[in-house]
């Protein structure tokens, strides 16, 4: 048979086109994303973000090193994408395979090409009429799914690859004000979660829950308020559970596959205030006592059997707001946390006996802390009373708040987004309509450190050998984002005057800042590596978290409607 | 270890800390205190002028009775009532709530309570149409007051209220055996639930709620409000909520409700109701 040449060409063509699909097919990072196996987490590749702080030990460090010291100055816009906007939002983008994940504040899921910003899938959560929507801090990959928890009390499982829903957990009733702001880790399998919300609508607190990874199912559930005849369970002043409140777990933990125990944190006691509260004045039944676990504690969580092995209570009967609920870092043998105070504090990460603090921002609430036991002595100036007006520091955003502080084993330092403020606090009844009553019925009246130099954000650098501070950054405005070291020498941070500022991990100098970007940056900054590139990646938004100095700051403006949006950073493909 | 060493100093210029404290937010929400609606860019200014368009909650007990108000003031400013009701099932929220629903359904939200330096600066509140107080409630037909009830004896009181701080400042007054324990509650509900069930033997709550309560379920008809001696009674006016920038129509709200408080209407619509509150005082 003698072919015609016009068909032949067209053969020819078509061919050739199918070959160019099939190439952009077979490139595309979705098509060949793997599943994320047990020893991924554990020793995660370079190039990618798996979970909250890239790896259980709650580093947030990145080991990439194509942007260094040397060329971070060349940095620039690689691509963008801009994001539900409107709602707060601490987003922690994920990247695995070459597939970024991102959770918009609207319950919007995406899945993105990482190397490009091209959309490959995106799925939409529907949340209930009345459940405000708000961003999450974080989310998990584990086998095929992405696993993300919602604002009505759900945790959802998407299949990585398609955005298809696979199983749907509902774990509390919004109803009754339960929800999450931050997502899951994924240890040994089990899904393991922290509730939120639980203020003065939830008697008996908040809780963790461990979940089948392929069903969702619950396995177990740790209360953060202790309960029952035991030492532990008599620490509320003699109330009785309807009336404790509080000790929402709304930060991500750290997991210690040795020991196979989480190590998660736990907020603080509702109503704020120590009288409204119910914890003081003392009892005098020598059986009671007023510490209220286990708010603003670290607990020890076995992640397949949900036994609490040992917990630590860093600031018993916190009458203004301290949280200790932030990342626990894994470093050595032990666990390092940082709170509101910022007082850096280590426990054993085996017994959880108390090892050491470091004061890192001025304040004047605790006045000496025993060197044997980390017992903290409370200055009673600065404890609320009703009908005073008190003043302390650092107010109640905390010198430290949920930006993570993050370790960097290059250096041996850790590295805290700080600010220095304090409040004039005045105790205040909130009843001002029927249901809108929540809250902790204390006005917060933000001001400048009276003896400060004027620079509210900073960030630190303390050598965790012997606590000492290797450099200091100091800047007008709030420092409001994470930090992020990586191997090449260069730490990371956005503030909120819309910078993303990379300092030299060593000394603090200053080797770039971004063009000016559209929001505050009020999130979890990454890197990660795709098709051979290493990107630097951080969500622009008001969180309303340390934003809420912007008060401070008021010549700080930011844009109306508050829009989000992601940046990702590169090299120059030359270099 | 000695720490807080800036305490000192601070302690010295405390003085001039005050002098520069400028209060943010009278209430500042935990996380949300920037009110924000879905979609708020895209909500135009409403083209009919003719009408009151007001927000009542099913979640307040008074909610019947801020509706028969309610009409009555737009009766009196010559506008047609547009009711919208509240639905959620959310047990509390927080007040940055509000803005959301008033930016889509109303121009007034009925309902709140006159609190000084107790809203935030994009709320601005309308005169009360009605006083009423929080009440001391007990099951026991022996409990007339609520000195009558021995030391060491729980009260379940709905937590932060006005009448709440109150109690907590006078029981810190008092020695430790004269003390009764405060146990706070999340809300008027669950005090009033704990004292059915008898881990409490006083309720601390909201007047309306326990009329609303006692409207509903037999099973609180028998409670009975005591009086608040030793303490003085917690009274509180209440009124209705609009947009900071809504000065207009709040001034018209004001002369509203102070008409209706002198032609007895106010009166009359609380009175229909056998409903636990006075007209507010001028």
């Amino acid at each position: 048979m003698k072919s015609s040449p016009k068909l032949t060409a067209l053969v020819a063509v078509a061919v050739s086109l199918m070959a160019v699909h099939a190439a952009i097919a077979q490139d595309a990072p979705i098509d060949s994303i793997t599943p994320v196996t047990d020893e991924m987490l554990l020793n995660p590749p370079d190039a990618d973000w798996l979970m909250w702080r890239r790896t259980f030990n709650g580093w947030g460090y990145s080991p990439l090193e194509q942007i260094n010291k040397e060329n971070v100055g060349k940095l620039q816009l690689a691509w963008s994408w801009g994001m539900s906007p409107g709602r707060a939002t601490q987003e922690t983008p994920l990247v695995h395979d070459g597939v970024m994940f991102l959770q918009n504040s609207d319950h919007r899921i995406q899945a993105l090409n990482a190397a490009t910003g091209e959309l490959i899938w995106e799925y939409q959560y529907e949340l209930p009429d009345g459940v405000t929507p708000g961003g999450e801090r974080s989310k998990a990959i584990y086998g095929n799914n992405l696993i993300v928890a919602t604002r009505d009390a759900h945790i959802i499982a998407l299949d990585i690859k398609t955005g298809d829903l696979v199983w749907d957990q509902q774990v509390a009733n919004y109803k009754s004000g339960f929800g999450y702001s931050s997502g899951p880790l994924v240890a040994n399998g089990v899904v393991i979660q922290g509730m939120t919300n639980c203020s003065n609508a939830q008697p008996g607190g908040c809780f963790f829950t461990g979940h089948d990874a392929e069903t969702g199912e619950e396995i177990w559930r740790v209360n953060t308020i202790a309960r029952g005849d035991t030492p532990e369970g008599n620490s509320w002043n003699g109330i009785p559970l309807e009336s404790r409140h509080g000790a929402s777990a709304w930060i991500t933990g750290s997991y210690d596959p040795e020991q196979n125990l989480i190590f998660a944190g736990v907020g603080q006691p509702y109503p704020w205030n120590v009288e409204i509260a119910g914890l003081t004045p003392k009892s005098s039944d020598p059986n009671v006592t007023n510490e209220a676990l286990y708010t603003n504690s670290t607990l020890a969580i076995d992640a397949t059997s949900g036994d609490l092995k040992w917990y630590h209570q860093y600031l018993p009967t916190d009458s203004l707001d301290l949280d200790y609920v932030y990342e626990r870092l894994i470093i050595d043998d032990m666990v390092v946390t940082t709170g509101k105070l910022g007082i850096m504090e280590a426990i054993d990460r085996n017994t959880g006996e108390w090892l050491w603090a470091k004061e890192t921002v001025p304040q004047n609430v605790v006045l000496s802390i025993d060197p044997e036991t980390g017992a903290k002595e409370i200055n009673p100036e600065v404890i609320p009373v009703i009908g005073e007006t008190t003043f302390n520091c650092p107010a109640d955003p905390g010198s430290k708040a949920w930006q993570a502080t993050s370790y960097s084993p290059k250096t041996g330092a850790i590295y805290l987004p700080t600010v220095e403020f304090c409040s004039n606090t005045t105790v205040n009844p909130l009843d001002p309509g029927q249901i809108y009553t929540g809250g902790g019925l204390q006005t917060y009246s933000r001001v400048a450190r009276p003896d400060g130099d004027g620079n509210i954000g900073q960030v630190r650098a303390f050598k965790v050998d012997d606590q000492s501070e290797m450099w200091q950054y100091r800047q007008y405005a709030p420092v409001t984002s994470s930090t992020l070291p990586t191997a090449g020498g260069v730490v990371f941070v956005g503030t909120l005057d819309r910078k993303l500022i990379a300092f030299d991990d060593e000394t603090g100098d200053v080797l770039w800042t971004s063009p000016t970007l559209s929001n505050s940056l009020e999130s979890f900054p990454i890197s990660y590596e795709a098709d051979g590139k290493q990107y630097i990646a951080i969500v622009a938004a008001f969180g309303n978290g340390l934003g809420r100095l912007q008060s401070l700051t008021p010549d700080v403006k930011l844009p109306p409607n508050n829009p989000v949006a992601l940046y990702v950073f590169a090299l120059p493909d030359a270099e | 270890m000695r720490i807080g060493w800036v305490f000192l100093r601070l302690t010295g210029i405390m003085t001039l800390a005050f002098a520069l404290a400028v209060p943010a937010f009278a209430q500042e929400a935990d996380f949300d205190d920037v009110p924000f609606a879905d979609g708020q860019w895209n909500i135009g200014r409403r083209l009919d002028e003719s009408q009151l368009r007001y927000c009542i909650d099913k979640r307040d007990p008074d909610w019947e009775v801020a509706g028969a108000i309610a009409d009555a003031i737009a009766a009196t400013l010559l506008l047609e009532p547009q009711r919208y009701v509240v639905e959620r099932e959310i047990a509390i929220e927080d007040i940055t709530r509000v803005y959301s629903i008033m930016v889509e359904h109303c121009d007034v939200h009925m309902g709140f309570k006159l609190i000084p330096e107790g809203y935030a600066n994009w709320i601005a509140l309308t005169r009360a149409y009605y006083d009423t107080q929080y009440v001391f409630v007990a099951s026991n037909p022996e409990l007339h007051a609520l000195a009558d009830l021995p030391p060491g004896h729980p009260i379940g009181a709905t937590v932060g209220t006005t009448a709440h701080l109150r109690l907590v400042s006078y029981l810190s007054a008092l020695p430790t055996d004269k003390r009764w324990p405060a146990y706070p509650m999340g809300t008027n509900e669950q005090a009033l639930e704990s004292l059915l069930s008898g881990s409490v033997d006083i309720a601390l709550v909201w007047a309306p709620s326990l009329w609303g309560k006692q409207r509903s379920d037999p099973a609180y008809a028998e409670l009975h409000i005591v009086a608040p001696d030793p303490l003085p009674p917690t009274t509180l006016g209440v009124g209705a909520v609009v947009l900071s920038d809504q000065k207009f129509l709040r001034n018209a709200i004001d002369e509203a409700i102070a008409a209706l408080a002198a032609d007895g209407t106010l009166a009359g619509i609380l009175e229909s109701f056998d409903f636990p509150a006075t007209v507010a005082a001028p």
